[in-house]
């Protein structure tokens, strides 16, 4: 698990480039090259930057580690809501 | 093929469901899930936490609804404390060996 949480830092930081912030190209290499699973339209860059704009809480147009952990908060949410709710009925047929 | 930072996503989701799964309700840490869970998985960040108080100030910490369990939502929060944690610590590491090709 500690590796896990290595990996969701590092990749903001290899995105950053050395910088405090990830911009907003970069942020569209980001979404493609990690998300294209979970996620729909990442070959859609105007569907990023739409996703980018709802995550900007401070619209200076940059995505921040704050911003960037609502995101893979949000997206780990839903998926582990799926996964459970994909269980359920399973779970429930067998007994 | 799902992508680094996919396959931490499922690793979080796993451990989570690992534990809550022990006793109590099925989709909550309860103290003591949380206790093991702290204990097995974050041993290395969480090495000099020796404190027995800790586990309580942690688990008040994160569970928001109030009901005495952690739900997946409320153990997100433990994992971005965490992060940023870390992020302040890596930044600090890259920096250092100017090594961004990971």
């Amino acid at each position: 698990m500690e590796g896990a949480i290595k990996t969701v830092v590092m990749q903001y930081l290899s995105s950053a480039r050395g910088k405090e912030n990830v911009s907003g190209k970069n942020f569209q290499k980001l979404v493609k090259s990690q998300m294209g699973n979970i996620l729909s339209d990442t070959d859609s860059s105007s569907a990023i930057k739409d996703m980018m704009k709802g995550l900007d809480d401070n619209q200076d147009g940059k995505v921040s580690f704050q911003e960037y952990l609502s995101l893979v908060g949000y997206l780990a949410n839903s998926m582990s809501e799926r996964k459970t709710s994909a269980s359920g009925p399973e779970e429930a047929a067998k007994h | 093929m799902p992508s680094q930072l996919e396959t931490a996503m499922e690793t979080l989701i796993m451990v989570f469901h690992r534990y809550a799964g022990k006793e109590g309700r099925n989709g909550t840490l309860t103290r003591r899930e949380l206790r093991l869970l702290m204990e097995n998985e974050l041993s290395g960040f969480l090495k000099s936490q020796k404190d027995p108080t800790t586990i309580d100030r942690i688990m008040k910490d994160l569970d928001a609804n109030g009901d005495g369990e952690v739900d997946f939502e409320e153990f997100v929060s433990l994992v971005v404390g965490l992060s940023i944690a870390c992020e302040a610590c890596y930044r600090a590491q890259l920096t250092n060996t100017q090594s961004w090709n990971l």
